[in-house]
């Protein structure tokens, strides 16, 4: 379809009063020959839309809007089948720099020009048209599974539940009663496991696989097929997945320091589950009952050497334990050991009723050893709140151990994988050694998979920190870096019961919702709503498998030769590939090296005797340009020589950008993305570190060029310091004066 | 580096502590905002935040021989800053009991002073009938050893003669206080036990001088000045405590002019008239002890649950005692000289004796009630107070300038 574009520049909100108007009006009618040029004193208010719509009417369909930033008046600025550029001239330019100055006048009109660029050039997305399955499958049918798959099918959806045990029920059904769930919140409660089950069970938008596991899952969101081992039934196919296969127990045997092992009275929290389950507690060694029980904290947990973590339930299950004891047989002590009591909101009801217990004691402690001692047990602990190392006698100990998800980090099956194809091959040299080291060291994980993804980068979702499933939960809830695969209850984090129900509704909804709008054709988080997705140029394709390593939600397969086979509805429009592809195939229709280059050459850089100094900023448009924004809402300024594109995401910077801008007579390139490493702030996981090893790439072009290697640099900006961001880019711009102009200016 | 403290709870005991006054113990989570609000608490191990985990884990013979359950004054600043509500003022107030308790000697009389069952059996009906014994043997007595009384003309010489007055009262409370004695050296050698195990408490001050501390802390009541919420139990415990020392003193110096003053050639004065110093003296004992312990029951009675120490039965009968002490040794002094005045010497025939003689019986029975039970009523915190300060001074457990924290508490 032929462009008609046209431009509207609003005096509102200052703009008027700190600009050259007209200057600014004739880059687009002299320099770009706009003929459709208004301006405007209010353009968000109705007279101002009205003035876009009757030339949308008209049949304007690229409508570049120079106003205030993009995350601003987003829907007055939105017509149907219209490509809309927002050219930031309120919060970037005259917020943050002074009025009626020569230099604020050229960046504006330079903004412009990139804004009038993108309109020419980038095209209105369509959206990806793909056939989508409506139905989830929840992996694992505890507490967690359990209410996914009710929610889910109360919104609508049909179920699949994969269960591996024979019944449906997971750990709580094993049990005889939860700590509390319902106010006063102080006596051990009945589970309402049953009343769960018999509700899936009777629910036919449910179906039920028990006694089954996953052999294979292949394609991606709207259309995953799967195949089931174990219990004879034919593949079928599911739109999304929720993976609530919970928890097991942190292995004791590794607690011998604890006394694990040393006597058959050394239980676990489980192991004391089970005996109040089947309503007596014993002596495993001689069947006596026990008239003394102490119960040791964060046995395993919280600790460097063993799980580091805190699995926030033990304190409240060994308060429940403890009461359920003495409510049995009122004779017996039970002496409650903690590094700290964690009982939060209305557990520490429940805490403070076996507190008031004569027969419960409590102290802080640091057990320092168990060992047997004439009949008993003899616990050691240090660091105690009576101020001194103390030793109890006890008649049976309990290690409240903590929680290990059940996961299997499929980056690193994959690598045991490869490694093990190397070993099989058996060529000679360092690499052999290397796989051999690689596969001792994993061979933990074979038969490891859970869900048996057919991905490029490995069968399931890779697991970050303590093995849980990434997701970084306050700024992402319930995301993994597989789209349409949801984690929640304990394989996303050690929760209560209450808490993994509550995660098993959240991790439906965003199952449905995934659903829903890749059905719209759209993107999940964090582009809600994008229908731009990548294209591919085969034809151009070298196989360096760049795109298929780095991008970080498994979206690219390979074949054999190495060619990419995208699977578009896994893709999250980061443009990670994008920014990898060094032949620059890869572009979406309003994002691609061909459009922000020729913006980036929009830019008018002024020769050097007029020695104004131009820096082009890359800015990551999640977390840096609410930043900038931010800043500029605040009136603080930044360096005049600076001109910013926006960018999807670090990792979509190609360098080829940079390498343009350097060559086109900037002086400086200022990358600025989110934080990377553990916290990561990322919201594609790793765009920064991306970057950061892209840029290695960009220092020897530098090296080659003679260039100073500070000329690039890359600003990894956590959102809470936004402040610090004009800091950041006038240090960078003060450092470029000092080094001086870009040699290569005007050739 | 002391032995690792082998932790045997003693349930039994907590329960006690808890029935003493202490309910609210277990609710207590180590916080420590009792001891840093506390304007006597020491260092390093400052109380009463220790006590409230040593009571929470029974560890009787820790708290027993405690010396800091002593020092703490009862202010229960900690008991209204306690967020959790475990009122550590009334936790020490209860350990205090089971202390005095557990060193009463003989140990029976400790249980039966303070069973409550036993109150009445033991505050009025032993007293009761001992004296009504005493007075049955009074003539067989008297015609034994031909006895015949120089004070006998005496209004209520004539009903319960000195001789008899003197042999009864002294011989018990005497007797009683010999099991004081053994109690005090019992608990000076648990707390000496007590630092042993703990690897502290070599004094660093003698004995002397610790003593000459701990009693010009205990005339001053400078410690009672650390109280902040309430303020007013200061007064009161100084009145109350002068008035019965007071009254000591004319007690002792009435026996002292009756029984030796003649042996020295100095003529009996008594019964003292009301313008001898002695009587002033009384009088105005008599006054100050009945106006502090009446002032010490109405802010009990008043006080608010949040917080504020809930008197037990321990601490009641102690107050009423010394009160009806007062109120009825006033009672006696006026029908005395109303009946002298009236009547004069031989008055004890007149139609006041009854009645006289009825209020004297009570008195007798209430005094016997404070003083021949003392070592094992809550009157008995005086010594062993006085007894942890001495110790409190010998091994620099005590002293001003070892506050933890200075809190407004405004």
């Amino acid at each position: 379809m032929e462009k008609k574009l046209a431009v509207y520049l609003c005096r509102g909100c200052d703009i008027g009063g700190a600009l050259d108007m007209s200057a600014l009006k004739d880059v687009a009618t002299d320099e770009y020959k706009i003929e459709l040029c208004h301006e405007h004193d209010c353009l968000c208010g109705d007279e101002g839309r009205e003035l876009i719509a009757k030339d949308v009417n008209d049949g304007v369909n690229s409508v570049v809007v120079a106003a205030c930033s993009p995350r601003f008046m987003t829907d007055v600025f939105t017509f149907d089948n219209v490509l809309t550029t927002r050219v930031n001239l309120r919060e970037q330019v005259v917020w943050s720099h002074e009025a009626n100055d020569e230099d604020t006048d050229m960046m504006a009109q330079d903004y412009l020009r990139m804004g009038i660029v993108r309109g020419q050039q980038a095209e209105l997305p369509e959206p990806l048209e793909e056939e989508v399955d409506r139905t989830v499958m929840v992996v694992g049918g505890g507490a967690t599974g359990l209410t996914a798959a009710l929610d889910a099918a109360a919104a609508g959806n049909d179920v699949v539940i994969i269960e591996k045990e024979a019944q449906l029920g997971g750990w709580m059904s094993k049990w005889a009663k939860g700590i509390p769930h319902e106010a006063p919140y102080t006596a051990p409660q009945a589970l309402d496991i049953v009343d769960q089950v018999a509700a899936v069970e009777a629910n036919d938008k449910i179906t039920v696989h028990t006694g089954a596991v996953i052999e294979k899952v292949a394609g991606m969101p709207g259309q995953f097929d799967v195949t089931l081992k174990g219990n004879g039934s034919e593949p079928f196919r599911v739109g999304s997945i929720v993976q609530a296969t919970g928890w097991k127990p942190y292995d004791a045997n590794k607690l011998g320091h604890l006394g694990y092992g040393i006597s058959a009275d050394v239980v676990t929290n489980v192991q004391m589950e089970e005996m109040l389950a089947a309503g007596k507690v014993i002596r495993p060694s001689d069947g006596k009952a026990p008239e003394r029980i102490a119960f040791i904290q964060c046995a395993g947990s919280r600790d460097q050497d063993h799980l580091p973590y805190c699995s926030g339930v033990c304190c409240r299950v060994s308060i429940k334990q403890a009461l359920m004891v003495r409510e049995m047989s009122p004779e017996t002590e039970a002496y409650v050991l903690y590094k700290d009591i964690r009982s939060p909101g209305q557990y520490e009801s429940c805490y403070q009723k076996a507190q008031e217990d004569t027969g419960i004691f409590f102290t802080k402690a640091e057990v320092t050893g168990v060992t047997n001692g004439g009949g008993s047990l003899k616990v050691a602990a240090e660091d105690t709140l009576l101020g001194e190392n103390v030793q109890l006698e006890a008649d049976l100990v309990v290690l409240a151990t903590g929680m290990v998800p059940r996961s299997a980090d499929g980056e690193l099956i994959r690598q045991y994988v490869d490694a093990k194809a190397v070993v099989a091959k058996g060529e000679e040299g360092a690499q052999l050694e290397n796989a051999k080291v690689q596969v001792e060291e994993l061979a933990y994980l074979e038969d490891a998979e859970i869900l048996n993804l057919t991905y490029r980068q490995g069968p399931d979702l890779p697991t970050f920190k303590y093995d849980f499933p990434d997701s970084h939960f306050i700024c992402f809830p319930y995301e993994s870096r597989r789209t349409g695969i949801y984690p929640a209850g304990c394989v996303r984090a050690p929760l209560d019961g209450q808490a993994a129900k509550e995660d098993g509704s959240g991790a439906a909804l965003k199952a449905v919702q995934a659903l829903e709008v890749t059905a719209k054709g759209q993107a999940v988080h964090p582009r809600w709503g994008d229908m731009s997705f990548p294209d591919f140029a085969l034809q151009r394709c070298t196989q360096c498998k760049r795109c298929t390593e780095e991008c970080p939600f498994g979206t690219i397969n390979e074949d054999e030769k190495g060619t990419p086979q995208p699977n578009l509805t896994r893709c999250r429009r980061c443009g990670i590939c994008m920014g990898a592809c060094p032949e620059r195939i890869i572009s979406f229709k309003d994002y691609s090296p061909g459009i922000i280059g020729n913006m980036i050459k929009a830019v008018e850089v002024p020769d050097e005797y007029d020695e104004k100094p131009r820096l082009l900023g890359l800015l990551c448009e999640n977390d840096a340009y609410p930043a900038l924004d931010a800043a500029g809402l605040k009136r603080i300024q930044h360096s005049k020589w600076i001109r910013f594109v926006p960018v999807r995401c670090l990792g979509s910077v190609n360098t080829v950008w940079i390498a343009d801008a350097l060559s086109s007579g900037f002086d400086g390139v200022l990358l600025i993305g989110c934080k990377s490493g553990d916290d990561y702030q990322c919201h594609f996981i790793k765009g920064s570190e991306l970057m950061e090893t892209r840029s290695g790439n960009v220092q020897e072009k530098l090296k080659q060029l003679a260039l100073e290697e500070e000329r690039v640099q890359i600003v990894q900006l956590p959102l809470n310091e936004f402040e610090k961001l004009p800091e950041i880019v006038n240090e960078f711009s003060d450092e470029i004066e000092d080094i001086g102009l870009n040699p290569f200016k005007g050739f | 580096m002391p032995e690792a403290l082998l932790l045997k709870p003693d349930r039994k005991f907590v329960e006690e502590v808890i029935d003493a006054g202490g309910g609210d113990l277990k609710k207590c989570y180590q916080c420590a905002t009792c001891s840093v609000v506390c304007g006597l608490s020491n260092e390093p191990s400052p109380f009463p935040r220790k006590e409230m985990i040593w009571a929470q884990w029974g560890l009787k013979d820790r708290l027993i021989s405690d010396p800091d359950i002593w020092l703490c004054h009862q202010c229960n600043d900690c008991s209204l800053r306690c967020p959790r509500g475990a009122r550590p003022g009334d936790v020490m107030a209860a350990i205090r009991q089971k202390a005095i308790e557990h060193y009463a000697f003989p140990s029976v009389m400790g249980r039966l002073v303070n069973s409550a069952r036993a109150i009445p059996v033991m505050l009025l009906l032993v007293p009761a009938l001992l004296i009504a014994g005493a007075l049955l043997v009074r003539g067989p007595i008297e015609a034994a050893f031909n006895y015949v009384d120089p004070h006998g003309h005496e209004f209520y010489a004539h009903f319960f003669p000195h001789w008899l007055l003197i042999a009864f009262y002294t011989s018990l409370t005497l007797l009683t206080f010999g099991g004081l004695i053994v109690g005090l050296f019992r608990f000076w050698g648990g707390m000496k036990a007590n630092d042993a195990a703990l690897g502290k408490g070599a004094p660093i001050l003698g004995f002397i001088p610790s003593t000459i501390k701990a009693l010009m802390a205990l005339l001053t009541h400078d410690r009672f000045g650390s109280c902040t919420d309430q303020a007013s139990r200061k007064p009161a415990h100084f009145m109350a405590f002068y008035g019965f020392i007071a009254l000591f003193i004319v007690t002792t110096w009435a026996v002292i002019d009756i029984y030796v003053m003649p042996y020295l050639g100095v003529a009996t004065l008594y019964p003292f008239g009301l313008l001898h110093p002695m009587k002033i003296l009384a009088n105005v004992g008599g006054v100050l002890l009945i106006v502090g312990a009446g002032r010490a029951i109405l802010t009990r009675k008043s006080a608010p649950k949040d917080g504020y120490h809930q008197s037990t039965t321990f601490d009641w009968v102690f107050v009423w005692l010394l009160l009806l002490v007062g109120i009825s040794g006033f009672i006696v002094e006026i029908f005395r000289f109303v009946a002298e005045g009236a009547a004069g010497a031989e008055a004890y025939a007149s139609g006041f004796a009854t009645p006289a003689y009825a209020f004297y019986f009570m008195h007798l029975v209430l005094v016997f009630g404070l003083l021949v039970y003392l070592p094992y009523s809550k009157f008995a915190h005086m010594w062993y107070r006085l007894a942890a300060m001495i110790y409190g001074e010998h091994t620099g457990r005590t002293g001003p300038g070892k506050q933890l924290v200075k809190v407004d508490l405004s």
